[in-house]
């Protein structure tokens, strides 16, 4: 493993600790935030959800960028980044379901059973996770490696065209509970100052975790390509 | 010599189209299926729903859910025809790719326009909607066909790839469709309570239209450029 590798996952570890230490700082002087009615302390939810949405969308779109490198080389590692990409854009998803879910349990559905409800921005979140979870059921379909690369891209690019419509024009048109959607104040009008000292180190820290898994889990399957080749190479000398 | 081009290549479609339309009218396979499906599903909705009085709203899903689910059904044979009877290298060696593409997605659009056409009827027969509006509702069912249609198209290609055609296309197409699902719905309510409402209801319906237009807009042009993909070897 390169040096430079190591040193900058050492640097995103290290990064991660501080974020998660300032948003778990309680009291004292620093990093305090306004505390809101109803808001309250699961304010501090917004360091681990909206990062982990912004992770989830650039992870779809490296996703398409090599599904689109992949049908113009026709290379077999453009096939891994995408799927690779694809697979942790999904857990992000996941992970940005369950926070969100869990916040609007104890916020804006306080005093009501209720986990899940019609909001546009959720539901069209969780169709996003599912369009992905067809790419797979499209992959596990096709058995020669080489037409599964190319279809699974094309479906993967299809599918990455049509995505715009589910985050940013249906949210905009129907009635949400999410910022910035139909008269609700923006993200920037009512975020307070101080917590956007930890908001954007926590979006970088998000996407740069994001990062390594996505190149360890590349890294591995290279090395279970590479070593499936010699074992056919030594299948074909004997 | 562009026009030459061009007349060549709509003479293409054109022939592939009716290669297809002959196919259907000489045994009425597929689109006989489709309506005998329609008007089951129909009448399923009936009996379990029939009685209670529905909202306009659902009723206006119900009916965008039958029509999805016939198109899932109908338009995945498109290209799995070309498989069975073995005619796909016969189309590869003599059209281009998007010819081939052109032609299916006028025959995808016929076929499930006629399917639409009846469930459409059939569900405001029996259910005895009123439609306060009707050229609304006829421009979302026409808008909502040709959306549905550029979506499928591809998919169906896809599809007849794989090797477990049969359950795979609702789950590609399902999700890419919600946001065409809901504008379709959207503006369906109101061609139903229309005139109910005081600013009025193509005023109101006017932003899911151009959702509708602009999503199958997007879908075809992204369908044209991926098509030779999926098409050759």
């Amino acid at each position: 493993m390169p040096r430079k590798y190591k040193t900058i996952r050492l640097v995103i570890i290290i990064w991660m600790t501080l974020v998660l230490l300032g948003a778990f700082s309680f009291g004292g002087v620093w990093l305090n935030i306004p505390k809101l009615a109803m808001l309250e302390h699961t304010a501090r939810n917004l360091y681990f959800h909206v990062p982990m949405w912004f992770t989830m969308m650039a992870l779809t779109a490296l996703s398409a960028v090599h599904a689109i490198q992949c049908l113009r080389t026709n290379s077999p590692v453009s096939d891994i980044r995408s799927r690779t990409a694809a697979l942790i854009a999904v857990i992000f998803g996941l992970l940005g379901l369950a926070t969100g879910s869990v916040w609007a349990h104890y916020t804006w559905y306080e005093g009501t059973n209720i986990w899940w409800n019609f909001d546009p921005k959720q539901s069209m979140a969780a169709v996003q996770v599912l369009i992905y979870c067809a790419y797979f059921a499209l992959r596990s379909a096709l058995d020669d490696p080489r037409k599964r690369a190319r279809i699974a891209a094309v479906y993967n690019i299809f599918a990455f065209v049509t995505v715009p419509f589910l985050l940013y024009v249906l949210p905009r048109q129907l009635e949400s509970l999410h910022p910035g959607a139909e008269g609700n104040p923006a993200f920037s009008e009512i975020t307070d100052p101080i917590m956007r000292v930890v908001f954007y180190p926590a979006v970088l820290g998000f996407i740069g975790v994001g990062w390594l898994l996505y190149t360890q889990r590349v890294r591995l399957a290279r090395a279970l390509m590479a070593l499936q080749n010699i074992g056919e190479d030594k299948h074909f000398r004997t | 010599m562009a026009s030459r081009k061009f007349s060549s290549w709509t003479n293409g479609a054109l022939a592939v189209l009716r290669k297809d339309l002959q196919l259907e009218l000489r045994n009425k396979s597929v689109l006989g299926t489709l309506i005998v499906f329609v008007l089951s599903t129909m009448f399923l909705i009936l009996v379990a729903a029939g009685r209670g009085d529905l909202e306009p709203r659902t009723e206006a899903a119900l009916l965008w859910i039958v029509i999805f689910f016939t198109a899932a059904l109908g338009l995945g044979r498109a290209f799995l025809s070309e498989k069975e009877q073995k005619t796909r290298l016969f189309l590869r060696i003599h059209t281009r790719p998007l010819m081939v593409y052109a032609g299916k997605l006028c025959y995808s659009f016929l076929t499930i326009l006629c399917a639409n056409v009846v469930s459409a009827c059939i569900f405001l027969l029996l259910l005895g909607v009123e439609v306060t509006l009707p050229g609304l509702f006829i421009l979302t069912i026409l808008l909502g066909t040709l959306g549905l249609a550029g979506a499928t198209t591809l998919l169906a290609a896809i599809i007849a790839r794989t090797t477990r055609s049969g359950i795979l296309l609702p789950v590609l197409l399902f999700p890419l469709l919600v946001p065409l699902l809901l504008a379709a719905v959207e503006s369906t309510y109101f061609s139903f309570v229309g005139q109910s409402l005081t600013e009025g209801a193509w005023a109101a319906s006017l932003g899911s239209l151009l959702t509708i237009t602009s999503f199958s807009g997007v879908v075809v042009a992204a369908s044209v450029l991926l098509f030779d993909y999926v098409w050759q070897d």
